[in-house]
């Protein structure tokens, strides 16, 4: 790694530089632009014309998303049911993806494909409602838990992690008398944190920014999440149509002084990825760097 | 996937507002008996014992507790504590399902209109019969006393004759005339000051605003900040069955899709004269308006921009002043701000010797937004009461203008609006005294957003409208120049009176049946939905031809597929309603 | 209990052996049981709701009370000439989008795999997180952005092109039906690229950093290590990938397609998903709507099971 780097190398790594330069520039301007649109000032934003530079640079629309009521309670919901969700989540999938490599298991192949095709079912939202209302899980947190802790797409790539690794590995152990928990949790587990760390990254982002379940199955306000409280204040904002309309033919409310839906909007979105940003970093460091098996093995 | 649901709902929710304020008027009678003896209301004066209600608002646009002043009152006088479910901002059609399937509707229930999801409550049993026990004699004396028709209706239409589930919006007691407040709900309105500039030409029918617009656009060829001018500037995002802004000049001739009392579909039909027609037929105002838009484009007075923007840019460009025509009058206040009118710029209705405005008369039958309440309400006499306060004038004065004492009081007879008033209804972000509830005037206000008696009936401790907008204290408190001169040009104070001297109005008569309102079943709604969004695609397409052959083919081509698709079938079914709708209107 | 004291006893005959067996695979069948306990009640079970595709369902109401109407709602999607060539259009849109998605889906893999050959590992990390930025912006956003760029009177690439004296007047770039697919699928592409290849990214990680030692010490070039130990290595996780969005062929859902569609480009932008969105009825017709999703399910995991055998005759090995 550390070798002197030949010409072919020097343009391989100046040419992938910039490529990547390139597409992390795609990237990052139109986050960037709507970034400073939520700063500018409202007025010229909406008017469009806040191009490459803020202007007036204000954070009152930070502000307001901040002071919607319960936004502390409904951000620590949030992050109750992703911190609970994402480790079951990933524990459910680490655990039953390595059993599935499991040839001797009874019915493996059946089980298995039981799992798997129900990615594609889609009862229906009514069905749906009545499972949970019947498993007393309406106001109820578990509801926001249970449901995930089987995932099938993530166990799938466990399990495909899993039989990558070298056979020989679980082999030996079995030899030497070790369970299956004992061989998971010393010699799976350690090998597979690449994998779980994208589950985990996943799964944390999908529990994070869920509200459909809110929606339908919470009406106690302490259940609520963030990202329902959120959403509802938005679609407030987009409603705008139907609020002037509604109000005695539009008189006496003023389109002109109304916020935009798409400033609220974007303010949201911005507020909803900081955290995310934020722990990210955490999860990277498990797959930018590559496994040593022979460290576990030794 | 979510977000789209709800904002179809959003959509389906502007449309139900656009071309589902339907009944009028029709017999006056029942003369309000006044008095603020809210039959039980405010009994035993002491506070009342705390009531927990869930509030289902099929026109709320919030969730949550309703706080503020309004919910002040609600929890002072009646000891309610409301709490909204609101399926439009949230979850539409799918959350209003489960929540049928569940059993449980809530406490109040608050329908959108009077189709298939209000039927289909009634028949599960989740409503509750307002005749049981006598509630409704005990609890609902000044509902009996004002709009007793309105309560019939329900009794006819969804009751078998026997019972009552709930009562619709928007009756009144007042003679027929119409029921719009200052501006009337579709207009001509264009920029008012360029108008005067260019000698305020006299406008025949609805062609002769194009050379004007396109005077007017040299005149100004350029906005605020800068950017080109447009006659129309178009959006897509509220269109349902059909271009929703290829119907407006079909409504300034008295058409309007739907006859005010069934479902409407692809049929524009009269309200001063029993007439109809397709709105695919030759001679349709909806083909007449694409036309017009087509025509528009070609001479560069269309927002390029109109096929692919959304409301919000509308608006914008509005603001901007980048557009000089709008279709209606609350359009108009995104432009029309201080400081464009003290320069003597802004919008005001200009109008065409040919108008018919299509007005939704006063009815004391009572619009197709239902007031209900769940039959697992453990306290329905609690709720009637309030419904009920509802019905007086203390309760209309209260939900439409804030509270006595705050933002308006009475003066000489009149009610005139406070300093307070006249800044907190204009500006929503005013915030209210600790003691009439606090926080923001906005967010305190009535959030159920359904309505009883119709805002412009009169009130009669004061002989004026309920509406602080049409006090004539209001209407003379300072205008600004640009409404100033539209007055001094047209010697009329409104539009809504503008129109009604020239006769220009299409008013809409109410019809009582006890047949409920037809809905069309599954499959033709179904088909329905095809045929639209073929007519959706091809209208703006023709509004954006390159020239008249392609326009024509285009055309032909609409035609042709909608009535592969069954445009016919629609259209039949439509007429079928319309014909009855009539002979009950002429008798 | 008894079985495992004989297990303990460790006595290395046949019979022994296979009675370990028996024993280990009812074990990790029990092991697994809670969760397909799971599964069954939380994806199973309300499959029932699947019989409302044969009846006129209003929720709220009993079935009892209901009007059976057998296959009418599956007819009802081929009722008639003219609705057949919509949804043969429809079809035509939902085959060439989910085929330009397949295409498309190696590119994640060679992100991957380029960005994990860069040696500062700040930039790497950098350019990740970065490029997983467009992930978490909503398709509507997207599309005022787009609209941003694109729009005739502020647009940004209208004004460039106008200062630079290549057009006269601004084009509405937007409302325009030429290379609608690929223009979707770049979209896509830009939106989800730095996404998908995180799981690629892991799957590196993955592989046995001794094999990379050891084809350095071989003399192995960079794009021969790339080539033999590498991409090997992504292989089975990419198989996974494809094979399920296989399966997905006919979901492509709406969301994007729904911003982006106008008038003008809708002849190609309809999707399966967005034309049954756009007729209008998945809000309230619930019977046609699960009749819908009810065929999709069997679409999907017909598709499912037909590439895994294409996978077992072609590559000698099935995926799933």
């Amino acid at each position: 790694m550390h070798k002197k780097l030949s010409a072919g190398d020097k343009a391989f790594h100046a040419v992938n530089y910039f490529v990547f330069a390139v597409i992390a520039l795609l990237c990052i301007f139109p986050f960037y632009y709507l970034f400073i649109n939520t700063i500018s000032n409202n007025d010229l934003s909406s008017r469009g014309l806040i191009h490459f530079f803020p202007q007036e640079i204000h954070f009152s629309n930070y502000g307001q998303v901040l002071h919607i009521p319960g936004f502390a309670h409904a951000g620590l919901v949030s992050l109750g049911r992703t911190v609970i969700g994402t480790v079951l989540t990933v524990g459910g999938a680490a655990f039953l993806g390595f059993l599935f490599t499991k040839q001797e298991m009874w019915g493996r192949k059946f089980w298995y494909r039981f799992i798997i095709v129900t990615m594609y079912f889609n009862a229906g939202i009514i069905p749906w409602y009545i499972t949970m209302l019947n498993l007393k899980l309406t106001n109820n947190f578990l509801a926001y838990i249970l449901p995930a802790i089987v995932s099938p797409f993530f166990v799938i790539l466990v399990k495909t992690f899993v039989e990558s690794l070298p056979a020989a590995l679980q082999e030996s152990a079995q030899i030497d008398g070790a369970g299956y928990w004992t061989i998971f949790t010393r010699i799976v587990f350690p090998l597979i944190t690449p994998i779980l760390a994208t589950i985990a990254i996943f799964s944390a982002v999908g529990q994070w920014n869920s509200f459909t379940d809110t929606l339908f199955l919470m009406t106690d306000q302490n259940l609520y999440t963030l990202q329902f409280v959120l959403y509802k204040y938005m679609n407030e904002a987009s409603s705008l149509a139907a609020i002037v309309r509604n109000s005695s033919g539009g008189q006496g409310l003023d389109l002109a002084n109304l916020q935009t839906p798409t400033s609220i909007r974007t303010t949201v979105s911005m507020i909803v990825v900081f955290p995310i940003l934020l722990v990210y970093p955490y999860f990277q460091r498990f797959f930018v760097k590559g496994i040593m098996i022979g460290a576990v093995k030794g | 996937m979510t977000i789209l649901l709800k904002k179809a709902t959003i959509i389906a929710a502007a449309s139900v507002m656009l071309f589902g304020s339907a009944a009028c008027s029709n017999g006056g009678s029942a003369g309000n008996t006044g008095g603020n003896n809210a039959a039980g209301a405010d009994n035993a004066s002491g506070k009342k014992e705390l009531y927990k209600i869930e509030v289902l608002s099929q026109l709320a646009n919030f969730a949550g507790e309703q706080g503020g002043w309004y919910g002040k009152i609600l929890k002072d006088k009646f000891g309610l504590e409301a709490n909204i479910t609101a399926p439009n901002l949230a979850g539409g059609a799918a959350k209003f399902a489960t929540l049928m399937a569940s059993g449980d509707l809530g406490d109040l229930v608050i329908f959108g209109n009077d189709g298939q999801e209000y039927r289909d409550a009634i028949k599960a049993g989740l409503l509750l019969d307002w005749t049981k026990d006598g509630l409704l004699e005990k609890y609902g004396k000044d509902i009996l006393a004002n709009v007793p028709e309105a309560l019939e209706k329900n009794k006819k239409n969804f009751g078998e004759g026997k019972a009552i589930y709930g009562i619709g919006h928007d009756a009144s007691n007042m003679p027929p005339g119409p029921s719009e407040g200052n501006t009337m709900t579709y207009q001509l309105d264009m920029r008012w000051d360029l108008y005067q500039k260019l000698g305020s030409p006299k406008l025949t029918k609805m062609e002769d605003i194009l050379p004007l617009l396109q005077k007017m656009k040299e005149l100004e060829p350029k906005s605020d900040s800068g950017r080109p001018t447009y006659g129309f500037s178009m959006w897509a995002d509220w269109d349902g069955n059909y271009m929703t802004l290829a119907k407006q000049f079909a409504t300034m001739h008295g058409y309007d899709i739907g006859d005010g009392f069934n479902q409407g579909s692809l049929l524009e039909i009269a309200a001063h004269e029993d007439k109809y027609q397709g709105i695919l037929d030759e001679n349709s105002y909806y083909l007449r308006t694409l036309k017009l838009y087509y025509d528009a484009n070609q001479l560069g007075l269309m927002d390029p921009d109109s096929l692919t923007q959304k409301f919000d840019d509308v608006v914008n460009k509005f603001k901007d002043g980048q557009v000089l025509f709008s279709w209606f009058p609350w359009l108009d206040s995104s432009y029309n701000t201080p400081a464009h009118t003290d320069a003597g710029k802004g919008f005001q209705m200009v109008g065409f010797e040919e108008q018919k405005i299509y007005s939704y008369g006063f009815s004391p039958l009572g619009s197709n937004r239902i007031w209900a309440i769940g039959a697992k309400a453990k306290h329905p006499e609690r709720i009637l009461e309030y419904i009920n306060w509802l019905y007086t004038p203390e309760g209309m004065m209260a939900t439409t203008n804030g509270p006595e004492g705050l933002t308006w009081e009475m003066k000489d007879g009149k009610a005139v609006l406070t300093d307070f008033g006249k800044q907190a209804l204009k500006d929503n972000s005013v915030q209210v005294p600790d003691e009439f509830g606090g926080g923001t005037y906005k967010d305190g206000g009535p959030k159920f957003n359904n309505s009883t008696l119709k805002t412009s009936s009169i009130n009669p401790n004061t002989n004026e409208p309920y509406d602080w907008n049409m006090w004539t204290s209001v209407l003379q408190d300072n205008p600004n120049p640009v409404d100033k001169s539209w007055r001094e040009a047209t010697g009329a104070l409104t539009p809504k009176d503008l129109l009604v001297k020239n006769n220009q109005i299409a008013l809409n008569n109410p019809i009582s049946t006890t047949e409920a309102p037809a809905v069309m079943d599954s499959m033709l709604s179904q088909k329905l939905s095809q045929v639209g969004a073929i007519i959706k695609e091809q209208s703006w397409k023709m509004v954006f031809a390159k020239n008249e052959a392609e326009y024509n083919k285009l055309k032909d081509e609409m035609i042709q597929k909608a009535k592969g698709l069954g445009y016919d079938e629609i259209i039949d079914w439509q007429v079928e309603q319309t014909e009855k709708v009539f002979a009950l209107r002429n008798k | 209990m008894q079985n495992s004291i004989q297990a303990q006893a460790n006595v290395k005959t046949m019979s022994d052996k296979k009675l370990f067996h028996i024993k280990s695979k009812h074990t990790l069948f029990l092991m697994a049981l809670p969760f397909l306990v799971l599964v069954f009640i939380f994806s199973y079970m309300p499959l029932y709701g699947w019989i409302y595709a044969f009846y006129n369902f209003r929720p709220g109401i009993p079935l009892s009370e209901t009007d059976f109407v057998g296959l009418q709602w599956f007819k009802s999607i081929f009722s008639n000439p003219t609705q057949t060539g919509e949804v043969l259009r429809v079809m035509r849109n939902t085959v060439a989008m989910s085929s330009l998605n397949i295409a498309a889906s190696v590119l994640p893999v060679i992100f991957a795999i380029f960005l994990s050959e860069m040696r500062s590992a700040r930039f790497k990390k950098t350019v990740q997180i970065l490029t997983t930025l467009p992930n978490f912006i909503s398709w509507v956003l997207v599309y005022s952005f787009a609209f941003m760029l694109f729009s005739v009177d502020n647009g940004l690439v209208n004004q460039i092109l106008i200062n630079l004296g290549i057009i006269d007047a601004g084009v509405n770039f937007l409302a325009s039906d030429s290379y609608t697919w690929l223009k979707m699928a770049l979209w896509d592409l830009w939106k989800g690229l730095g996404w998908g290849a995180i799981l690629y990214m892991a799957a590196i990680a993955g592989i046995d950093q001794e094999l990379y030692e050891a084809a350095k010490v071989d003399g192995a070039s960079r794009f021969r290590s790339i080539w033999h130990i590498t991409v090997p290595g992504i292989m089975p996780t990419y198989f996974v990938l494809l094979l399920l969005t296989i399966a997905n062929f006919i979901n492509n859902g709406l969301e994007q397609y729904f911003v982006f569609q106008n008038a003008i480009n809708k002849d190609q932008i309809e999707v399966l998903d967005l034309y049954v969105y756009n007729v209008g009825l998945l809000g309230s017709n619930f019977s046609f709507a699960t009749a819908v999703s009810m065929l999709k399910s069997f679409i999907s995991i017909g598709l499912l099971f037909f590439a895994n055998s294409l996978s077992k005759i072609v590559r000698g090995e099935s995926i799933i």
